[in-house]
């Protein structure tokens, strides 16, 4: 793929951003309730105060004439204020999204380095026993709840066995990067564990129809070693649609996993979202639905250059 | 109590929720935090009374405080402040300050969701450095419960500043036995001890006694149990009636029931549901719902009532109209009306079934199960009813414009509760459509009078004529538990919307 390519693509991103945008704020003020029935939950709150705050936040503007201001500040780098804590969108998403980094790219890393080799030894030995047992476990991780999962580790390592925290990112006032980790191990593994789930048996199948082709039975024929025609001959191809799902996926990190964070109090993006959609903080769900956007197109397009550079068949002009 | 105090230590708190701002008069929450580091003129305790703060005493006609204007249409309440009051930055606070925190709340460009009470006040003198003239436009009994109630706003750090963004939000100034050492967004807040706070135990021993305060932000209720199983939380309210008792036997962690100011009931749309404009369909509702069977599904902590205004008030009416769970009763005030139970088991009248959608808000579970209860209770009696619940926003918007057929959940008030905006024909909170002259000319009495006897009188013939005309099943009032540390001393839980956190100066942790 050349420059002017990825140029065009690039470009060619801007009009999906905007109908997308459209679509998002259409929605998001087609649901019911608006940013300030949150107020007007307490008792004490009187209609005044009320009337003023919709004035204040613009939400007494027409819903078309609302749209276009968000664009126009949006493209101009002015995401506005939350409405909940009239701090700054930006300085609110960039808080969040870092330990949402650390949790998502730890648990990505961690699923890669596990999905991968399950899938490849679970095709190699197709049908034996540790095939089986590969097979069970992932559809257990497919299976299993997020929730449940995290109480059943949270009540093992922390409640009974007192060797980890069951939540939090750091013990207060420490800032070392082991204390870090420990918080860390929980819940990046049981993200991990559903992700190698899925990924491993991607891998398996992708490996197996590799593995029955004509030219891995020539490769074999000449008398290579199986793991030579395995990892030399086979993995490169096999591993060509694994890596539209694991692009894709990599999308999702970047969203947050709402239920891990929560369940974890992991000062994250997903909990910031789920806080943003009770609130129908409208500023802060617009900010985080667009950035998730870009992310998911952004993927594809890394998932389109991983490709070309896996199997050189693949070319872009 | 005097020997035992010992100075010292940290205490962890659970929150089970992310704080948005700091600011008391912003925040969409009750605000715990703030509660220990910013404070009012006067405050409720434990039994809902107001007690002085900052102020000297709590102003009433009979000490003189509140002065009513001879043609009774508005009144004067003076505040007289505690000599030597010290913001924590060593800046002394004074009457001056009050008045600003009026202006500031008052303010257009400030956006707060307690403005309440700012509109009543037409001026403030402050004659000297202690005393505070508030002049109101009308009698306002409610005056206590809204503004200086809530928090002072200091004035030398906030004059011409945008309260909606200044930095006041993440760490306000207060006068309180704690201040704001750090606040991360989504994780926690440090407190730490004000070395300028006033108050001084019997001993003459400076408060607070804890050095400090942790509170930890964990929005999932399951983890909230299980840190305090660990001993990573101290202190944690709203504790799930399910995991009481798994936390009952937890060493080192004892259960506290706080009786806090809030009522259940199941509300009829009168709006839009015909069936409901008969009296006798409502009071038949009422006979057919097993109270003690809804306390039970939730551990039994819940009490049964009979009427909107919990006990812990002393205008609480006993002689309310009662509505015992009465089967018969409920089958003979339906048959009556002419609904008949139809071969499906559901009772019809003119082809139209007795069936309706219940909404409670979804995931509260304490409320999904008394519905459940709910529902099974009025089955037996040949109503139909299919739970429509929501959540966040959509519940909340189905609430007040009254999209619903029946609804259950809850309300929690303050030490002195208007009624009104729950039950007047204009109530902000009156979703369902409810209007009666009667009712609202006996909460207007009630309203503006600080006469306590003519007010009680007014909110129990108020209640008498509620329980009669039923818009409304007042079904529970539902405690909030809390798991505290034993080693906590001092704890008193506080039942009002002012937070436990009201009075934090007396607490102390037993080495």
């Amino acid at each position: 793929m050349n420059a002017t390519h990825l140029l065009k693509r690039l470009l060619g991103t801007l009009p999906l951003l905007l109908g997308v945008s459209l679509l998002l704020f259409g929605v998001l003020h087609l649901a019911p309730g608006g940013p300030l029935d949150v107020y007007a939950d307490n008792p004490s709150v009187s209609p005044e105060a009320l009337a003023q705050m919709r004035t204040a936040f613009g939400l007494d503007q027409p819903l078309p004439v609302q749209y276009v201001s968000w664009v126009t500040a949006f493209f101009t780098g002015e995401w506005g204020y939350s409405i909940r804590t009239a701090r700054p969108v930006t300085q609110e998403i960039a808080e969040r999204i870092v330990p949402t980094l650390i949790l998502g790219g730890t648990s990505f890393v961690l699923s890669l380095l596990i999905a991968l080799p399950l899938g490849i030894v679970s095709a190699v030995r197709r049908y034996s026993g540790v095939d089986y047992v590969i097979t069970f476990l992932s559809f257990l991780g497919v299976s299993m709840p997020v929730f449940w999962l995290a109480l059943m580790l949270q009540l093992l390592f922390a409640v009974q066995w007192r060797i980890l925290p069951s939540a939090g990112i750091q013990t207060i006032g420490s800032n070392s990067v082991l204390d870090l980790i420990h918080h860390l191990i929980l819940p990046a593994c049981i993200l991990a564990f559903a992700s190698v789930a899925g990924w491993s048996r991607y891998m398996r199948s992708s490996m197996v129809e590799v593995l029955g082709q004509d030219y891995v039975r020539t490769a074999r024929a000449k008398g290579l070693t199986t793991s030579r025609v395995v990892y030399h001959h086979a993995l490169r191809n096999a591993l060509i649609p694994i890596i539209t799902v694991v692009a894709l996926d990599f999308a999702t990190i970047l969203s947050g996993a709402v239920i891990t964070e929560t369940i974890f109090a992991w000062p994250g993006i997903g909990r910031l979202f789920i806080e943003s959609m009770n609130g129908r903080d409208y500023p802060v769900l617009m900010a985080l639905m667009m950035a998730g956007s870009f992310a998911l197109i952004l993927s594809n397009l890394l998932a389109d250059l991983a490709y070309a550079a896996v199997d050189p068949r693949i070319r872009y002009e | 109590m005097a020997a035992a105090q010992q100075r010292g230590g940290t205490l962890t708190v659970g929150l089970g929720y992310d704080i948005d701002t700091l600011n008391v008069y912003s925040t969409g929450f009750l605000g715990d935090v703030q509660a220990a580091v910013v404070e009012g003129l006067v405050a409720p305790d434990a039994k809902a009374n107001y007690v002085p703060v900052l102020a000297t005493q709590v102003p009433t006609v009979r000490n003189g405080g509140i002065k009513i204007a001879p043609d009774g249409k508005t009144m004067t309440v003076t505040y007289r402040l505690r000599p030597g009051l010290k913001w924590s930055d060593g800046v002394p606070m004074t009457s001056e300050d009050v008045k600003f925190t009026w202006e500031a709340v008052k303010n257009p460009k400030f956006i707060a969701e307690s403005k309440d009470g700012t509109e009543d006040i037409s001026s403030i003198d402050t004659p000297n450095a202690t005393t505070v003239v508030v002049n109101y436009k009308r009698v306002a009994p409610d005056f206590m419960s809204t503004l200086f109630t809530f928090g002072i706003f200091p004035k030398h750090t906030l004059d011409g500043k945008d309260l909606n963004t200044d930095a006041y939000n993440e760490k306000p100034l207060g006068t309180g036995p704690f201040m704001v050492k750090e606040f991360k967004r989504g994780q926690y807040v440090i407190l730490e001890r004000n070395p300028y706070y006033w108050r001084k135990d019997s001993k003459g021993v400076q408060l607070p006694y804890l050095d400090g305060m942790i509170f930890k932000i964990i929005p999932d209720s399951n983890t909230l149990v299980t840190q305090v199983r660990t001993g990573e939380v101290q202190l944690a309210y709203g504790i799930p009636y399910s995991q009481v008792t798994q936390l009952d036997g937890v060493p080192g962690v004892k259960i506290v029931k706080n009786n806090v100011l809030s009522w259940q009931h199941l509300d009829f749309n009168l709006k839009t549901i015909d069936a409901f404009k008969d009296v006798n369909v409502r009071k038949a509702f009422a006979y057919a719902i097993n109270k003690a069977a809804v306390s039970k599904a939730l551990g039994g902590y819940p009490t049964p009532i009979n009427t909107v205004v919990v006990p812990v008030f002393s205008y609480t009416n006993p002689a309310v109209p009662k509505y015992d769970y009465n089967l018969a009763r409920a089958q003979q005030l339906l048959d009556a009306a002419g609904w008949k139970v139809g071969s499906d088991g559901v009772r019809a009248k003119d082809g139209k079934r007795l069936s309706f959608k219940i909404m409670a808000q979804a995931g509260r579970s304490t409320d999904e199960d008394a519905e459940q209860v709910i529902i099974a209770s009025l089955k037996q009696a040949g109503i139909e009813l299919q739970p429509d619940n929501k959540s966040g926003v959509a519940f909340r918007d189905a609430r007040y414009k009254g999209n619903y057929d029946l609804f259950y959940g809850g309300w929690i008030t303050s030490a002195d509760p208007t009624y009104s905006v729950f039950f007047g024909s204009k109530g902000v909170n009156n979703g369902q459509g409810y209007a009666s002259a009667k009712i609202d000319a006996l909460l207007a009495r009630a309203e503006s009078t600080l006469d306590p006897a003519q007010r009680t009188a007014a909110l129990r013939e108020f209640q008498t004529e509620l329980m009669t005309d039923l818009p409304s099943i007042p079904v529970t009032s539902n405690p909030s538990m809390i798991a505290v540390t034993e080693k906590l001393g001092g704890f008193v839980p506080n039942p009002t919307n002012m937070t436990n956190f009201v009075n934090t100066s007396g607490w102390y942790l037993n080495k």
